[in-house]
């Protein structure tokens, strides 16, 4: 591989076994050794990395922080990964025109540390944000918490550089808030899982930070109250900036594992609304309390400061952890499905983890549908191995017939490309390929993603 | 040489806990300067289970990955999936070195059974301080005493003023480092140090450095000292102080007294009593990055120490604008004071050498007033 080692010098190059260890791993349970490892600097290398491999027909894989949960960043046919943890540079903030312009392997919360010495944030907040890079978050999509009110990475992305599959280097989208120029090329790279170039920079679109937030939680032992307490609330004209579920599972496992006090419910709710004045802030969740109430909720807690803010937000933030540590391994999921069937969604979760003897634990982000069953098992445990694939596909059927997707923020990646055609008819799949092939005739940008 | 490694049974389920998150990325010293994820807590665990598994030929290059972790434990704090890294890597060493993979503190280790401390330095600075019976023992560790002299001289100069009945002893390396990388604490060497402080018949030992304090209260090897130990910080956090300072005054935690040994609150008591102006760095206390010295790292990667503490530096400079940088650790003290650049206006101190400055201020201004 002298022609790499060209290209990004000695020490930004590996192919030694124990360094692509590491790199055949994501956080899913996908799993393949690359051929070589290169930590470009600059686009002009990663434009002639690229040209390379395609000359040569070699795979080349992009990757972030390789914190993907559907197998995005495995090199699956071997061949190059492009590291892009050193491209982190943040080129400009202009809070002017409202935009951020940075590299590709930035960190969210980097970004977002500095932009908040501005008053402004780049909103999309993936539990992974302290790590996770903006071109991972493009690549996947990415959204997080408070994507109800504030959308997910797509609606942020104003322009990307991106090195094409044939080593050109192409400028999309633009620094207007507004822009109907052409196709919108900016777009269709977004959540493209790097199938179809290298994305090396991105320009985002910023918001301010609301100044003023407000917390409550409200359980429920019927699934149904809860499930009309949050359509209802989502209907009702006021959009929470947070609207996130615990399930039975969930609170148990808390409540079990950790001192933190939880009452007995079928369901808990976790709610905020924020702005930019008290009084704003105030009304709105005046509302959402009244929604709340008349649902029958077992219990209702708001917070008086920051301190109780922190206990309510305790639960939710520990769900993930406390899932992670009772269970050899697990799979963590992200169906989404239309608010309104949300209720039948986690009917139908535990019904199939009956069925097929695992337990499946879900919470998320109820306020746009998007859910996480975290499904626990034992990786080492070929039976138990066999059950969780039959849960996902059975979870992934169950989804799609509730007019829902396989995946709200994690992407298809590997884990899901099986089942992309329950999901897409013949005529998208077929058109979804044909725009591989043209950008990408050789195949050889993070080949077998999305089944394309 | 193809093995499987024996601690399969003992670690699997630390191991296989390591969700892959990679959360620990945000927090790994030594990945934050290299970005190769074989750096950082994941990278480490992946490779382990590899290797436990049968999949990965253990070779002279996992040895050298084991060895690139300073065992700051921030990782360990941080982990979602509650894995313990540092303790995970720690016990991989001690099976590397026996099977028969060599690093360099074996050398090390002869050093220090010789020489009675790690550098191999033939002679100790004379401290001309008393030795024999006292109330207060006070240990001053390896790289206090052969590199960071002025400092140690400081801090003895401090506790005199302070009036602290206080003998030193003949002491010899703890060897507590021998046990991160593979091998035993020296069992001549520790016995000699219990023996020297029991003779002094103190009540207390204070220790300088936070390794050897926790290598006193922690190791098998130490339990028959026979009186209470203290760090210094805890030690003089009681202590009324005199002095004061304008300065912008700022504060790193070193892992050993922090994260492994959770003393964060009294190097704190004691800078707000002298400094007004106290700031805390942006990733401080549990947070805190690490120095880059520990774990026997800064032996074996020289060059890449330097460079995560010239990054911890440039940051703490960035993020509090301070002009004093205290920390109470020598090998911190030590690093820190490498890594610093000319350019770099900061002044680096053990809170206990910089409160001694203070007070020699004061008695020089007091001594102008006097004489004007």
């Amino acid at each position: 591989m002298k022609e790499l080692i060209e290209i990004v010098g000695e020490e930004n190059f590996t192919d030694t076994l124990e360094e692509l260890v590491p790199y055949s791993y994501d956080a899913s349970v996908n799993v393949q050794r690359p051929n070589s490892v290169v930590w470009p600097e600059s686009t002009e290398q990663v434009s002639q990395i690229v040209a390379f491999a395609n000359e040569q027909k070699i795979p080349v894989v992009p990757r972030g922080a390789g914190t993907s949960l559907s197998g995005g960043v495995i090199a699956i046919n071997g061949g190059i990964i492009i590291d892009l943890s050193r491209m982190n540079r943040i080129l400009e903030i202009s809070i002017e025109d409202r935009y951020a312009l940075v590299q590709a392997g930035v960190v969210c919360d980097d970004l977002n540390g500095k932009l908040a010495k501005y008053g402004f944030t780049f909103p999309p907040d993936p539990a992974s944000s302290s790590v996770a890079t903006i071109g991972g978050n493009v690549g996947s999509n990415a959204g997080g918490i408070k994507g109800a009110k504030y959308g997910t990475t797509r609606d942020y992305v104003m322009g990307l550089q991106v090195v094409l599959p044939t080593g050109e280097v192409m400028n999309t989208g633009s620094r207007t808030m507004k822009c109907v120029s052409g196709y919108d090329l900016t777009k269709l790279f977004v959540g493209s899982e790097g199938t179809l170039g290298v994305i090396t920079e991105v320009t985002l679109k910023i918001n301010p930070i609301p100044r003023h937030a407000m917390t409550a939680v409200a359980a429920y032992g019927r699934l149904e109250d809860a499930g009309k307490a949050i359509s209802q609330t989502m209907s009702s004209g006021i959009t929470p900036s947070v609207m996130e579920i615990l399930d039975k599972i969930t609170l148990k496992s808390i409540k079990e594992n950790t001192d933190i006090d939880l009452p007995d419910a079928e369901i808990m709710i976790l709610t905020e609304t924020d702005g930019y004045t008290r009084e704003e802030v105030e009304a709105q969740m005046e509302v959402v309390l009244r929604i709340l109430k008349e649902n029958n909720p077992s219990l209702i807690k708001t917070a008086q400061d920051e301190k109780e803010r922190v206990e309510l937000w305790n639960a939710r933030k520990s769900a993930y952890a406390t899932l992670a540590r009772i269970s050899t391994s697990f799979v963590l999921d992200d169906v989404t499905v239309p608010i309104s069937r949300i209720r039948e969604l986690l009917v139908g979760i535990q019904e199939i983890a009956q069925r097929h003897g695992l337990v499946v634990a879900t919470y998320g982000h109820a306020g746009d549908g998007n859910l996480h069953p975290q499904i626990l098992y034992d990786a080492y445990d070929a039976e138990q191995v066999e059950k969780m694939e039959r849960v996902e596909g059975d979870l992934f059927r169950l989804a799609i017939s509730l007019k829902g997707t396989l995946t709200g923020e994690h992407g298809i990646g590997l884990s899901k490309a099986d089942y992309m055609t329950l999901e897409h008819d013949p005529v998208e799949m077929d058109l979804m390929q044909r725009i591989k092939r043209t950008l990408d005739p050789n195949n050889i940008m993070n080949p077998g993603k999305m089944s394309l | 040489m193809t093995e499987r490694l024996q601690f399969y049974e003992e670690w699997r389920e630390a191991i296989i806990q390591c969700s892959r998150c990679g959360f620990c990325r945000a927090v790994c010293p030594i990945f934050d300067v290299s970005k190769r994820a074989l750096a950082n807590a994941r990278g480490k665990m992946i490779l382990l289970k590899e290797a436990m598994e049968g999949e990965l030929p253990v070779t002279d290059g996992v040895a050298q990955a084991l060895m690139r972790c300073t065992t700051c434990m921030n990782c360990t704090v941080s982990c979602p999936s509650g894995v313990e890294p540092d303790k995970v890597i720690k016990a991989a060493r001690r099976e590397m070195v026996t099977i028969g993979y060599d690093n360099l503190f074996k050398a090390m280790g002869e050093v220090v059974e010789k020489y009675g401390n790690i550098y191999g330095e033939e002679q100790r600075h004379e401290w001309r301080h008393k030795q024999g019976k006292a109330p207060y023992v006070l240990f001053m560790g390896c790289v206090g005493a052969y590199r960071e002299e002025e400092s140690v001289a400081e801090t003895i100069r401090l506790l005199d003023l302070l009036g602290v009945d206080f003998t030193t002893i003949d002491e010899v390396c703890c060897s507590g480092v021998l046990e991160d990388v593979g091998y035993k604490v020296k069992e001549a060497l520790a016995q000699h140090n219990v023996r020297e402080i029991r003779k002094t018949g103190a009540e207390t030992l204070i220790a300088t450095c936070p390794y050897c304090y926790r290598v006193f209260i922690e190791h098998p090897s130490y339990k028959d000292l026979g009186l209470e130990v203290k760090h210094i910080t805890q030690f003089l956090a009681e202590v009324p102080l005199q002095v004061k300072t304008e300065k912008r005054v700022t504060y790193h935690d070193p892992c050993d007294l922090g994260r492994h040994s959770g003393i964060y609150e009294e190097p704190r008591e004691i800078i707000r009593k002298i400094a007004p102006t106290f700031v805390e760095p942006e990733r401080t206390r549990e947070n805190a990055m690490c120095c880059g010295s520990g774990g026997g790292f800064r032996g074996t990667f020289p060059r890449d120490s330097l460079k995560i503490a010239r990054n911890r530096l440039d940051r703490i400079i960035e993020e509090t604008g301070a002009e004093i940088l205290l920390t109470e650790c020598p090998s911190c003290l030590h690093n820190f004071r490498n890594a610093k650049l000319r350019r770099q206006k900061i002044g680096i101190y053990n809170i206990t050498e910089f409160i001694a400055q203070l007070y020699q201020e004061g008695a020089s201004v007091g001594k102008q007033a006097a004489e004007g």
